[in-house]
């Protein structure tokens, strides 16, 4: 008998290839007569091009060609990245014309025999630019002298506005104390361990392209890039293999996406870019740079009474396609107060585009909203001289507060955010740990304990694209399909895109369960447009857990329902009396009576009108799943830490993570997604950093200047799962983000109650070590 | 200028326990000739600077970054990538123990993982969670927070102990 596998952490289907080098990257794609390209990419942040001298370069060995702005022309339009109204947004192209906007600013693509020709040769085109001021830097970006990035436009301040939730003025009159700070963020990346790469194979027989590509979403770029290049629809593939990651920086249409794609229409011939790692970290995209300016009313005991909250984001220079940043800083709106109680808010959102690299979205790309607030609340209880852990108490819902629906518009329900909290506080024993902070301190040790509530919305509630001002709200719906083969076994067809969440796993689990059938009889396909089914957005946002899961499901059961049908004409047995166990239809109660699924599919295949009605061969079905009402899933992250006052180094001592995201698929996935999300939140407050000086040059192009976190500086990380409530249906909710969106705030939390004693406040979220002995200089603080 | 002659050689050098020739520019590194020369992309390029340790292959049996040794340098070495390790059927007792760990997600730093594990365990059978730590902290992985990889290299260990006894 097949154990059920849902639910059990079942061995990971990719992992026999993976493990064992087998896995196709991009980069370990071979067409024949491919062509390699290398980029000539701007070293100003900001420059006019005179004049670009390409001679020398095209004589170049093994060079077949150098393409320039004008000659992409001839076959890609312009980029036109699409927002809402009150967002300016430029048009460009894809390698700069006249004026570049950043370092690595693309201003011509060489194509030759093998990369390393075409690097030497990009070495010699000679581009003549006129360098003009730049700007690296909001706040200079927002005067009015401030050299303009899009000329065009008028202005770096591309958008602004406003939003007021109740009376916060009434809120403020009334108010017990006002806590006033600038909380900042700083810009960092999602660094995937393999960069983007494209490789664009024009079809010999003209016109159309078979694009491999390592991308989160085939099916949006194969939109994008028709659109772009004027390619038919059906004349352009995407497809995408084994991704080594992209937490949301392999999403949307890459400029160097467009030029690949449009040199290979131009030479007629394979074209392959691998972005190199410097390439990555300077233009692969980058995220999170955003100051809040809160002021917060709090009442007597510590109850949030009111916020006013002005967020600016830097954008960069070139705006995403795909995503317009104001979908950032509204749903930090939407979902600032969380699961807490608040009334009165008001919410100014100010967007600038600097020359900087573009923003794209990076795992929670909403995480900003629990770092404030959670530092919100730390200040609180400072200032009133409580615990963290009673302004929380204080102001979070209760189970009797929900269902419920914020000042913001967002409707919460089926989730309990104390659960998560009461459980994470008990496991931390605080007492034990105060009393061991005191002893520590008066040995001159600094001990710190901190925490953080996340709400993830996944999959996303209706309400919360409503509350983000987005009218048409589209219904999160997605669909698959399942297939039985002639030889009984089942292909899953998803449109999500793994990029290192077991997708071919997880999916194949529910599937196999529903067929009666073992893990190794189901594969899932995924990543061509030819096959799977549109989807805007393909993997992101945790949509394979919470919707992908709905549809296959949905899909298998249909499946079944066939199978059950074809079983019931052969056995002559009516369907109710047949079940599916172990890759066969058995009779119920009588498991010798069986047809197995092999013979199913074989004469389903074999016989018309055996399995349809309508002579259609085989047992093929589709399935789709709406999210509905959507559901929440709630973590609360807790730790402890030391900081080392002489080097500023920081150790964490403990890191606990306790959530609720429903029923679990696989649980050594969903840990993996949490570990991995707390490691890049503990990278982002300790190491990482996009630096770059106040004219925009970039200062962060290598590992050695970029710093990720290792295996010395992450440390064991326990994840909980407390029950949830079963809702009977598909009850499996996101995880991908929550553990990246909690860990900056937890760590920081920590941090601060490290070193509040001496004075210290964490307003930034970048705590890495010199910034530490910094913080300790400036309170004053003299080494012992 | 370009029309300097560009420096080539035919190496040979023994990996994954044959013998291979190999005609590379002089310039290229032992990952490009792992690579694209000899068609073994198990050994990956996260950053190509020497940082990231996703190109890590067994030289002579002790780790090197093959990003940053010259094909040529690897003149008569014997080299151990990714493929030497085992197959899908008959994985090596460190591949069966991130397996069983769920070690790795993307399966990217996958390769230099298992190469520093192997070379750790080939000197120390029996390490503990930090000096697992230790032994891999030059092999960067983005998303899984390392520890389910440090499980996976433990039970490689105990894998590979147990072969031994058997
Ligand atoms: S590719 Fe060799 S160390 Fe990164
Ligand atoms: S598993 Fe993705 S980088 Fe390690």
């Amino acid at each position: 008998m097949v154990a059920r596998l849902t639910g059990t952490s079942v061995h990971r289907v990719e992992d026999p290839r993976i493990l064992t080098g087998r896995g196709r990257y991009i980069d370990d794609l071979a067409v024949p007569d491919t062509v390699q390209a290398a980029f000539v990419r701007s070293p100003f942040p900001h420059a006019r091009v005179l004049g670009i001298d390409v001679s020398d370069a095209l004589a170049g060995p093994g060079v077949v060609a150098v393409l320039t702005a004008d000659d992409l022309a001839r076959v890609a339009a312009d980029l036109k990245p699409a927002g809402p109204a009150d967002l300016r947004l430029p048009v460009f192209g894809a390698l700069a014309r006249d004026v570049v906007r950043l370092v690595g600013d693309p201003v011509a693509v060489v194509l030759a025999e093998s990369r390393a020709l075409a690097e030497d040769a990009a070495e010699l085109v000679e581009v003549d630019y006129d360098p003009l001021p730049g700007v690296g830097d909001m706040d200079r970006a927002m005067e009015p002298d401030a050299p303009l990035v899009f000329a065009e436009l008028g202005t770096n301040v591309v958008h602004r506005s406003t939003h007021r939730y109740g009376d916060t003025e009434r809120a403020f009159d009334g108010a017990a104390h006002v806590v006033r700070e600038r909380f900042v963020q700083h810009r960092h990346a999602n660094v995937p361990m393999e960069g983007r790469g494209i490789l664009a194979v024009p079809d010999p027989s003209g016109g159309g392209l078979d694009v491999h590509t390592s991308h989160q979403s085939p099916h949006a770029l194969r939109m994008h890039l028709a659109d772009v290049l004027g390619v038919p629809g059906h004349a352009l593939r995407v497809r995408c293999g084994d991704i080594g990651g992209a937490f949301g920086q392999k999403s949307g249409l890459a400029r160097e996406d467009v030029a690949v794609a449009g040199a290979a229409l131009l030479v007629g011939r394979p074209v392959a870019w691998i972005e190199d790692r410097v390439e990555n970290l300077t233009v692969g995209g980058q995220a999170r740079e955003e100051r809040l300016d809160v002021e917060a009313a709090v009442g007597p005991d510590g109850e949030l009474r009111g916020l006013r909250v002005r967020m600016v984001l830097d954008q960069g220079a070139y705006p995403q396609v795909g995503f317009p940043t104001t979908g950032y800083t509204s749903i930090v709106r939407a979902l600032l107060p969380a699961a807490y109680r608040l009334e009165h808010f008001d919410f100014e959102a100010v967007v600038v585009t600097t020359n900087k690299a573009t923003y794209v979205p990076y795992r929670g790309p909403w995480e900003v909203e629990t770092w404030v607030r959670e530092r919100v609340l730390d200040v609180i209880a400072r200032q009133m001289g409580v615990e963290p852990v009673a302004v929380r108490e204080r102001n979070l819902l209760t189970p009797a507060s929900f269902p419920t629906t914020s000042c913001t518009g967002v409707e919460l329900q089926g989730f309990d955010p104390r659960r998560t909290f009461d459980d994470a506080v008990a496991a931390m024993d605080l007492p034990a740990f105060r009393d061991a902070q005191a002893e520590a301190r008066a040995e001159g040790r600094l001990l710190g304990f901190g925490l953080a509530n996340v709400v993830e919305p996944a999959p996303v509630p209706p309400s919360l694209i409503r509350a983000m001002g987005i009218m048409a709200a589209p219904r999160t719906v997605q669909e698959a399909r399942s297939r039985l083969e002639p030889d009984g076994t089942v292909t899953v067809f998803t449109s999500q895109q793994p990029h290192g969440q077991s997708h071919e796993t997880t999916l194949a689990q529910l599937a196999a369960d529903e067929l009666g059938i073992a893990l190794d009889r189901v594969r899932v396909v995924h990543g061509d447009t030819m096959l799977t089914p549109f989807n805007l957005v393909g993997t992101g946002g945790s949509r394979a857990a919470t919707l992908a899961s709905g549809a296959v499901v949905g899909a298998a059961r249909a499946v079944r329902e066939r199978v059950l049908h074809v079983a019931s004409e052969l056995m002559e047995i009516s369907p109710g009396d047949l079940e599916l166990v172990d890759g066969a239809v058995v009779a119920r109660g009588a498991p010798s009576v069986r047809t197995e699924l092999a013979e199913i599919g074989r004469l389903a295949h074999l016989r018309p009108g055996l399995a349809n009605a309508d002579g259609r061969p085989g047992i093929e079905e589709s399935a789709t799943f709406d999210s509905a009402e959507g559901t929440w899933s709630v973590a609360t992250h807790a730790c402890t830490v030391e900081v080392d006052p002489v080097t500023g180094l920081v150790q964490i001592l403990r890191y606990l993570v306790v959530g609720d995201c429903g029923a679990v698929i696989n649980p050594a996935v969903v840990d993996g997604q949490v570990r991995g999300g707390v490691a890049q939140g503990i990278g982002a407050v300790l190491l990482e950093r996009s630096a770059y000086d106040d004219d925009g040059q970039y200062l962060a192009s290598t590992f050695m200047d970029y710093l990720l976190p290792t295996t010395t500086d992450i440390p064991s990380i326990e994840v909980r799962h407390v029950h949830h409530e079963p809702t009977g249906g598909i009850d499996y909710r996101g995880v991908g983000e929550g553990g990246a969106i909690g860990a900056p705030a937890a760590l920081t939390s920590a941090i601060e109650d490290s070193l509040a004693h001496l004075g210290v406040r964490v307003l930034d979220q970048h705590l890495p070590p010199n910034r530490i002995v910094e913080l300790l200089d400036d309170a004053g603080y003299e080494l012992g | 200028m370009s029309a300097e002659p560009r420096l080539e050689a035919t190496v040979s050098l023994r990996v994954n326990g044959e013998d291979r020739q190999v005609h590379v520019e002089a310039r290229r590194s032992l990952a490009d000739a792992l690579r694209d020369a000899l068609g073994l992309t198990g050994t990956h390029l996260g950053c190509e600077h020497g940082v990231c340790g996703s190109c890590t292959v067994l030289l002579d049996g002790g780790p090197v970054r093959s990003c940053l040794v010259l094909a040529v340098q690897a003149e008569g070495h014997d080299v151990v990538t990714v493929e030497g390790l085992g197959t899908p059927d008959d994985l090596h007792p460190v591949q069966h123990g991130c397996l069983e760990a769920h070690a790795f997600q993307c399966g990217f730093c996958t390769p230099g993982m298992l190469i520093s594990a192997v070379a750790l365990l080939a000197e120390n059978d029996d390490p503990d969670d930090a000096e697992i730590r230790e032994a891999l902290g030059g092999n960067l992985c983005r998303c899984t927070g390392y520890e389910s990889i440090v499980a996976g290299v433990r039970r490689g260990a105990e894998l590979l102990r147990l072969d031994g006894e058997g």
